[in-house]
């Protein structure tokens, strides 16, 4: 190859090479120009308009596109968690959020049942605010009104969130009433009316949630805390034989296995996760292993009285026979 | 024949003009939307697709409309093949029928294949019934009525005016038509008789667009998403206004290139 014809391959090939280059340099370019902007400095929550009425008249004839862009928007507003910990209020826009999505469809029914979970969870799993879960579903509840699912939601943040047992026993027997509505609501509403059994009547509505729902995220909640609830019953019941054993021995068992052998209960339970609960013999303290994967809840203390009274009932009439 | 004729033409050149191109972009978002959804929402895939797909066809459709409406008359006098064509005996209306009806082929044939897209996505994530299919064909037909308005609000403007103009005139009176009720509504908050009288004239003389995106109080998107029946009567009052305004805007387009001197 002549040198001349070998300069023209090389013009020919320059453009390309030219391009190929500058394309790969947008990258690094672009990189650099993010790396001198301030970590969060755009706000991703005000690239979208926060009045629902100004988004709906704006939405020519789109607004269903828009809601499910909405709901896109406020799953991922609620769902990143390392996001929303940046923030300074941690799920300050999901109100507005949820508003815009239900004014742009106010048939979307999953958005007023998982909004409002979203809402009523605690800080930090949830914003906190089962008030405005209360009227996100009172909304869904106008809109849809033959929705007895709705009214079970409704009581449901009375009962759990709100700890309004006479609210949410109101509720559930609104439920009750309309067609379509399962048996059980009756019996949910009664026990949400006698206050005592407030912890058994909500096992029993997480066991509802967890059986009936057909959403993998409502059905993870409920399982939590289930097993939540399940973690707390387990330490005391532990603590209580704990507690029977040294009385009768004048010490404390040297391992949890040691209550099976001397017949005070049948098994040692796993937590949840199925991790064995850790044991500490010089004090009798029952506790989850620090690598479990369950997580407990914090109970109300009226209710671990009636629990430790059943289970002394139950030890009682056992030593009995 | 001569409209057919003229119309068989339009619909040729938009094709060799590579309008179709857009279903690729279209038969993408559907597979794209398919596959991600499913991680994006909770609950709800199928009604994003319908929703996504609808609207693409709407907007898909609008683009179209104004793109290619605006270039309709324009470009004819702009590559001065309008000599040939009026030398011929052809009447000035019956080339803009024509005209007219060649790119409403095109629409058609986009909004169809479109559809078939959107149908053939929801079968493939995890099906529908033959009802529900069903249901979705009347949303398409109100999105192709919208069509068949802008595309006679953007030939009216290419009769007289520039494309870059005309686009702007009709992408407007696209978005104000979207308006049209609430310009009643305000006009009626003023309290003062000469704005009411306006406000009521420019309601029947403006296209009222939101005719075929809204029936039954509903958005037209929002009922097929959840596969709910649109009425008969609002499909066919919509269809009655379709015709009535599209006729009367090619009649004005008529009566301006009548008058229109080419020399």
């Amino acid at each position: 190859m002549t040198s001349r014809s070998r300069l023209s391959a090389w013009r020919r090939w320059l453009p390309g090479i030219a391009l190929l280059a500058a394309g790969l340099l947008v990258k690094p370019v672009q990189d650099r120009i993010d790396s001198l902007r301030p970590d969060g400095e755009v706000d991703a929550d005000l690239i979208y308009f926060s009045s629902p009425g100004a988004v709906k008249a704006m939405a020519l004839g789109y607004e269903s596109l828009l809601a499910d862009v909405y709901w896109m928007r406020a799953i991922q507003y609620y769902g990143r968690r390392e996001e929303a910990a940046r923030r300074q209020v941690r799920y300050k826009n999901l109100p507005a959020l949820l508003d815009i999505v239900t004014t742009l469809d106010p048939q979307m029914l999953d958005v007023y049942r998982a909004g409002s979970i979203f809402l009523a969870e605690p800080d930090p799993i949830g914003a906190g605010q089962p008030r405005e879960a209360i009227r996100l579903l009172d909304r869904g509840i106008s809109q849809l009104p033959k929705e007895w699912r709705l009214l079970f939601d409704k009581g449901f943040v009375y009962f759990w969130y709100l700890h309004d047992y006479r609210s949410a026993g109101q509720t559930w027997l609104a439920a009750a009433r309309l067609e379509g509505s399962p048996p059980w609501i009756e019996g949910l509403a009664a026990r949400g009316l006698s206050q005592g059994g407030a912890v058994d009547a909500a096992k029993d509505l997480w066991r509802r949630e967890l059986e009936n729902s057909t959403r993998a995220d409502v059905r993870n909640n409920a399982r939590d805390h289930l097993n939540g609830i399940q973690v707390d019953e387990d330490i005391w019941t532990l603590e209580f034989f704990v507690e029977k054993y040294t009385a009768t021995h004048n010490a404390r068992p040297p391992t949890l296995a040691e209550l099976v052998r001397a017949g005070f209960t049948s098994s040692v339970p796993n937590d949840p996760s199925g991790m064995p609960y850790d044991y500490y013999a010089p004090t009798g303290a029952v506790s989850l292993n620090p690598s479990s994967k369950a997580r407990p809840i914090t109970l109300p203390d009226d209710y671990r009285q009636i629990f430790m009274n059943r289970l002394a009932a139950w030890y009682e009439s056992h030593q009995k026979k | 024949m001569k409209v057919l004729a003229i119309a068989r033409n339009t619909f040729r050149e938009n094709i060799r003009d590579k309008i179709l191109y857009n279903l690729i972009l279209f038969a993408l978002l559907m597979i794209l939307s398919s596959l991600v959804l499913g991680q994006l929402t909770l609950g709800y895939e199928e009604k994003v697709i319908v929703d996504l797909g609808l609207s693409s066809i709407s907007i898909f459709g609008t683009l179209i409309a104004i793109f290619i409406g605006i270039g309709l008359v324009y470009k004819e006098l702009e590559r001065r093949t309008i000599y040939a064509l009026l030398a011929k005996p052809v009447h000035r209306w019956e080339f803009i029928l024509g005209k007219y009806l060649g790119l409403l082929i095109t629409l058609l044939a986009n909004v169809v294949i479109m559809t078939a897209g959107l149908e053939l996505t929801l079968a493939a994530n995890g099906g529908i019934s033959l009802e529900n299919s069903l249901r979705l064909i009347p949303a398409v037909y109100l999105i192709f009525l919208s069509l068949a308005v802008t595309t006679a609000v953007a030939l009216l403007f290419s009769s007289f005016s520039t494309p870059a103009l005309s686009a702007l005139f009709t992408f407007f009176l696209w978005v104000i038509g979207h308006f049209n009720a609430d310009l009643l509504k305000f006009a009626q908050l003023t309290k003062a008789a000469t704005a009411e009288f306006v406000a009521g004239v420019l309601y029947y003389v403006l296209p009222n667009i939101s005719n075929f995106s809204v029936a039954d109080s509903r958005s037209v998107i929002q009922s097929a998403a959840y596969f709910e029946p649109i009425r008969a009567a609002a499909v066919a009052w919509a269809t009655c206004y379709a015709f009535l305004y599209s006729a009367i805007l090619l009649a004005i387009a008529t009566a301006i290139f009548l008058h229109r001197d080419f020399k």
